[in-house]
Parts: structure tokens; sequence; C-alpha cells
């Protein structure tokens, strides 16, 4: 039993102490641990094979979507770039309507033989910044195609 | 045990029906100026208005462990019984908050990134930080004698504070989905219209007031149990 406070203080002060330990191993090394998703230059890098499972993410590239109409469709094609490496996106399933040319976005699935990536999930990316919309714009969302 | 003081009295129980008047008005304020008085976002329509919700729901979660914190340094530095109390029921308003965070969140991210989970970091960190307090809560039951309890709570609750500013930071690591911070930015000014920012402001107050009037409440229901502790 610590009963005396001097014995609690030990304590306090070995408390602190594993919590400063911890905090700077996980400062230290999560941030290059954890991987989300690998961009396509990564991809590239690693040699990632056709048929393995992996998130890729980078920027819808401007004019590569399909039209609105074929959200949901069996093969929705969009190319996700890193700016120096280009992915054609073929996606099953449903598509976020958030999911806009120049905008991120992450996708699940994996290389096939010929190249291109077969996406089972689509995430998009939204940025932290909000603001009104302009007068007579219509809001992202629900951009006509 | 004799050296422990004995608890006597409540926390602000003279002002606490005026506390939660004004955390039950500020939060129908807030939640009319979130609903219709700030204006729609122009990217995501309508559903950011979760983010007056879901915003200060963090905050106040990550304050809430902060306090479980200092009232656990509180405890063994001093051994005031208060400390403990103090721990447990900011500990437990933590838990609801982060819960209720995750949720709302969740509501956000389905309509928005198009899933309702995913496993990146914000999201992955923010799940072992409710597991962590959930486990603070569990812990403080494994034992019924007092200062027994209160010290390897105590020690648990020094420790797992680490997660907060890890919690807080995993948005800036690279290759993450969840947004980075729109108020305390390192670019400056926040970005959202100032409207916006007003409507964030008044629903943090809001939730500040709930938090304040829940401890009140609580803390006093904990020195109420330690004084039955001493009595019989």
């Amino acid at each position: 039993m610590l009963e005396r406070v001097g014995a609690r203080r030990v304590l306090l002060i070995a408390a602190l102490a594993v919590a400063v330990l911890v905090g700077t191993v996980a400062a230290t090394n999560l941030q290059s641990q954890a991987v989300y998703y690998l961009t396509p230059s990564e991809a590239k890098a690693q040699g990632v094979g056709a048929g393995q499972a992996i998130r890729l993410g980078g920027l819808v590239k401007t004019g590569s979507m399909s039209s609105a109409d074929l959200r949901g469709a069996s093969d929705f094609r969009f190319v996700i770039t890193d700016g120096s490496v280009d992915v054609q996106i073929v996606a099953t399933g449903a598509i976020p309507g958030l999911l806009r040319e120049g905008a991120g976005a992450v996708v699940e699935g994996a290389f096939v033989a010929d190249g291109t990536f077969h996406a089972t999930q689509v995430i998009a990316k939204h940025d932290e910044v909000y603001t009104a919309p302009k007068a007579g714009a219509t809001p992202a969302h629900r951009t006509a195609p | 045990m004799t050296e422990t003081t004995i608890p006597r009295g409540n926390t602000l129980p003279r002002i606490r029906p005026w506390l939660g008047i004004a955390a039950a008005a500020s939060f129908v304020v807030a939640s009319v100026m979130a609903l219709f008085w700030a204006p729609t976002d122009a990217v995501q329509g309508d559903v950011y208005r979760i983010l007056y919700v879901h915003v200060p729901l963090a905050w106040l979660a990550y304050l809430a462990f902060v306090i479980v914190f200092l009232a656990s340094v509180g405890w063994l530095w001093t051994k005031r019984p208060f400390f403990d109390a103090v721990a447990v029921a900011s500990a437990e308003i933590g838990v609801l908050f982060t819960g209720l965070f995750l949720v709302a969140g969740s509501i956000w991210a389905k309509p928005t990134w198009g899933v309702w989970w995913t496993w990146e970091p914000r999201l992955v960190t923010t799940a072992i930080m409710f597991v962590m307090y959930v486990g603070y809560l569990l812990l403080r039951g494994l034992s019924t004698d007092f200062s027994r309890r209160a010290n390897r709570a105590a020690v648990f609750g020094i420790i797992a504070v680490i997660d907060v500013p890890i919690v807080h930071l995993s948005v800036l690591w690279a290759n993450s989905l969840h947004q980075l911070p729109t108020v305390l930015r390192a670019a400056g000014s926040p970005a959202l219209d100032s409207s916006m920012l007003l409507t964030l402001m008044v629903s943090l107050f809001a939730y500040t007031l709930i938090y304040t009037y829940f401890m009140s409440a609580r803390v006093s229901l904990e020195r109420a149990r330690q004084g039955r502790l001493w009595t019989t």
C-alpha cells in the first residue's frame, strides 16, 4: 500500500516519466509507420503487384473523370495522380458525391494485369476550408455533369 | 485511510440549477444558429453543419482528458480525495463526448467521404483514445480500496493523456484522409467565414457550459459517495 505521500510522489514521477517516454516513442515512430495509402509514385517504387490489395491516394486528374451520370455504374473511370505518376482507376460501387476533378481521393482495390487499378471503394477527400457559396453558384456536391 | 481528509460539502450546489439553465439556453441558441443562421457550405452543402456538433464535442473531450491528467497529478501529489472525484467525473464525461463525436464524425463521413469509417490516422488514434478511457473507467472497478483504486487510476490517467496531442496532430501526418484543423491552423486565420466561426464559438461556449454542469453534478455525486465511504 502506498499510504505515505512520499511514495505517491514517486508513483507520480514514475507515471510522468512513462508518459514522456511513450509520447516520445509515439511522436518519432508512429508518423512514419502509419501509412494509410500509397501515392502512385510510392506504389510504383515499391513494385506493388497485380492483385495486391492496397489503398491508393492522390488528386483526381482534371478532365479524366467519367460523366456524373455513370456514378454507381460498374465502370466509373478517373485518373489519380500525384503530379508525376498517373494511375487509371476503374471503380465499382457507390461514388461519393464529393468526388471532384482536382480534389483528393483515396481508392481501395488492386492493380490488374494491364496496369489499371480496380477500385472497390472510392473515398473522397475534402479540405478544411468552409465558406458560403457565391451568389448564383451551385454547390459542388450537386454539380451537374 | 486515517490520513485522508474526510470530504465535506458539495460542489457549487447553489449555482448548479442556473448553470443548467444557462447550458440549456446556450445549447438552444447554438443549435438555431448552426441550423438556420450559419450559411451553407460551398463544397459540402448543408451536411457540413455537423461541424457545429462534432468539433466542440471533440475539443471538450480533449479538455476533459487533460483535466483527468491534472486531477490525477493532484491526487498523487496532495492525497486530497477531491482530485480523484474530479478525475473520475471528467473521464466519464470525456468518454461520453468522445463516443458522441465519433458517431457525429461517422454520420458526417458517410455523405462526404463515402464511408462510415476507415482506418485513417485521426480515426484510429481517436478510437484508441476512446478505448483507453473506457479502460480507465473499467480499471476503477477493479479495486474497492479507495486509495489503491485512486492511485492506479491516477497513473493510468497521467499516461493516457499522451494520446490527446497525438489525436490532434495525426491529421498532419503524410497520406491521411481527415481534413486539417480549420481554426487552430498553422497558416494563420481560421479557414471559415466569420458567421461560421461565430456559430462555432457559440456552440463551443454551449458545450463548455454543458461540460461544466455535468462536472459539477458528477463531482458532487462522487463527493457524496466518498463521504459515505468514510462515515460508515
